[in-house]
């Protein structure tokens, strides 16, 4: 976190990031084609991505790989505006606004497991809102939030933990 | 992780109960929906009996209908054409009688003679349309007095003294069906049984340990006023004005005629009725409603009485609703404002 | 970009915190939303509006319009189901019988909610 995130005249970072951006694109269209047993309920590993990269170009960069992943991905895949596209970015929109608070927290005592367990939480409460205040105006949804919030801890678990150590091994 | 998976199926699985032995099938017969409910027997047997139910209310409603060809059709035909008697069934026979007694205790407010009448609003309709009745004609029904006590019955056979005798078992037979039902479930051997024809219901023993608990229809809003336990051999009946109806320059026409003046019941709507166990309990549930419904607000209480209904609920508006003393024991509010607005009945002396 | 996995991350101790904090709140979760009783009522929304209650005790089958087309639910004696939708991914179909008070089937781009309620109407019949 030495770099500052706005200097991006370094070329070698910017195609870095680029890359990066690539290949969040890309875990992102392999999971939406790949069927789930229940819809929302996805691993979302392109958010290891997001994670890796807010750890190692910071917070700036981070919201803008994942936002230009979300718009990206709903381009490709013909989505975009879709119900999937909105859910989509209210779900990255939240789960950035955690991870620019989570930033703050104590690097000695929360890694990157922490960060990504509140992300997907959070990933998970801003495709809820946007169902519930939306697509489906009634409550019955509210039976579906603890599948989704088990959903949220294992994957976010999981993605924390292979974050941490691609942050180790870089 | 895994072991948390483990414990949230066993946590599933926990939650699982063994399903209740209650069957209940629905079908329409009677031009209303005969619901049953059977308790406690397997699903073969109760599907049985309910079948076997459903077939006898089919066969009572095509044999009494008012405006299909029926056996009652024809009876009403000869009835119209003169005193020449025509044979009858046993059961028909017996329902007459029975349905003339209970016309005689009603002062005549229950009068299933007054088909004409029926028929002139347009009741005799499977969908009924606003109409417009001609006061003379209604007058001259009303004056031609059909009286069920015009109908002479001698062995198996039947006339009547009045041609204007037109029968309409409409407010008779459903109850009458309940009795033959709960007849027959307890022939067979049945324990637990709730059957309901068109709002009106009967009960045999009980919901598991619990006595039945039926809901009475709030007469202006979808959903129940006020639930009750029914306990074996009770039996409930509304008459209200918000099943049969038709509404012609904004005023409710409802199906429940007065036969007095020929025209149908205004300012009340609903009378529901509770029938301790005895012989006849649901035909009463479905012909005690009627007079009280039909009496004015100050002669209820006496044709509670003549009928010899003790339990009875009027919803005569919003904010009008009258119980009796040992109906308002029984009764459990669902609905706040009516539990607000409910008074009790002084007993007619 | 070649990764190693040769380290293996230990969470912290805030991560721990964290962890244990989610599978609480998960639990929580679990408990408070789900009821496990067996369901005898359906209520069927399209949009806003709420197409009807259904007995669960029959065997029918609905047709609902939704912005897409027809979805066909079917009711056979306690469980319900989405037949057929006109849906792309079919994740409405797919997910089968319902029979559980609180269990929920939606089929998000023809906009039809399945909810089963359970014994909320305290009574066995209605008198009208």
């Amino acid at each position: 976190m030495t770099h500052s995130t706005i200097n991006i005249s370094t070329t070698a970072e910017d195609h870095h990031i680029a890359k990066l951006t690539a290949l969040a694109i890309g875990l992102h269209m392999i999971e939406a084609v790949i069927p789930s047993p229940l819809p929302g309920v996805k691993p979302g590993i392109a958010n290891i991505v997001t994670l890796f990269v807010l750890y190692e170009y910071g917070f700036a960069t981070a919201a803008w790989v994942s936002l230009l992943r979300v718009f990206a991905s709903s381009l490709l895949l013909g989505q975009f505006l879709s119900p999937t596209f909105v859910l989509s970015l209210s779900g990255a929109l939240l789960s950035l606004t955690a991870l620019s608070l989570a930033q703050y927290l104590p690097k000695k005592y929360f890694s990157a497991i922490t960060l990504s367990i509140l992300a997907a939480f959070a990933h998970i409460a801003g495709q809820l809102i946007v169902v519930r205040l939306w697509l489906i105006p009634h409550t019955g949804i509210i039976y579906l939030i603890p599948i989704f919030a088990l959903a949220a801890l294992v994957f976010g678990l999981i993605n924390g933990l292979i974050t941490a150590k691609l942050i180790k091994n870089n | 992780m895994r072991l948390f998976l483990i414990f949230l199926l066993g946590f599933l699985l926990a939650g699982c109960t063994k399903p209740e032995p209650l069957y209940n099938t629905q079908s329409y017969v009677f031009g209303t929906l005969v619901d049953i409910t059977i308790y406690g027997e397997s699903e073969a047997k109760a599907q049985m009996l309910s079948n076997e139910i459903i077939r006898n209310f089919q066969s009572l409603h095509n044999r009494l209908h008012t405006w299909h060809p029926s056996e009652l059709k024809t009876l009403n035909q000869a009835f119209s054409q003169g005193k020449t008697p025509v044979s009858i069934q046993p059961d028909v026979a017996k329902m007459i009688a029975d349905a003339a007694k209970l016309s005689i205790q009603s002062k005549g407010a229950f009068n299933p003679a007054i088909g004409s009448l029926i028929e002139a609003w347009g009741f005799h309709h499977d969908e009924f349309k606003p109409v417009k009745v001609d006061a003379n004609k209604l007058h001259n029904l009303v004056q031609a007095n059909p009286q069920m006590a015009d109908i002479v019955i001698q062995s198996n056979t039947a006339y009547s003294n009045n041609p204007a005798v037109q029968l309409d078992l409409g407010g008779y037979a459903k109850g009458y069906a309940l009795d033959i039902a709960l007849a027959y479930l307890r022939q067979q051997g049945a324990k637990n049984a709730l059957i309901n024809i068109g709002g009106n219901i009967i009960a045999l023993g009980k919901h598991g340990d619990k006595p039945w608990r039926v809901g009475i229809q709030h007469p202006r809003k979808p959903n129940a006023i006020a639930t009750l336990d029914l306990e074996s051999g009770w039996a409930i009946g509304t008459s209200g004005d918000y099943q049969r109806y038709f509404e012609l320059d904004g005023k409710r026409y409802c199906h429940v005629i007065d036969p007095a003046t020929g025209y149908p019941v205004q300012g009340v709507e609903s009378v529901t009725v509770l029938i301790p166990p005895q012989n006849n309990a649901g035909t009463l549930s479905d012909v005690a409603s009627k007079p009280i419904f039909i009496a004015n607000p100050e002669a209820r209480a006496e044709a509670a009485k003549a009928m010899g209904v003790e339990n009875y609920l009027v919803i005569e508006s919003a904010d009008k609703i009258l119980v009796s003393k040992t109906m308002s024991k029984r009764i459990i509010w669902l609905d706040k404002e009516a539990a607000k607005h409910a008074v009790q009945i002084q007993p007619s002396p | 970009m070649p990764f190693k996995f040769s380290h293996h991350p230990k969470p912290l101790i805030g991560d721990w915190l964290v962890i244990f904090a989610s599978f609480a709140l998960v639990i929580f979760m679990f408990q408070s939303f789900w009821v496990f009783e067996q369901a005898s009522n359906l209520k069927i929304r399209q949009g806003n509006q709420i197409v009807g209650t259904f007995d669960l005790n029959q065997t029918r089958e609905l047709h609902i319009k939704g912005p897409i087309g027809e979805s066909i639910i079917v009711i056979n004696q306690g469980k319900v189901r989405f037949k057929q939708s006109p849906c792309r991914n079919q994740y409405c179909v797919h997910q089968g019988w319902l029979s559980r008070a609180g269990q929920v089937a939606i089929c998000l781009p023809n906009q039809i909610s399945l909810q089963l309620m359970g014994e909320k109407s305290s009574y066995d019949s209605l008198n009208y």
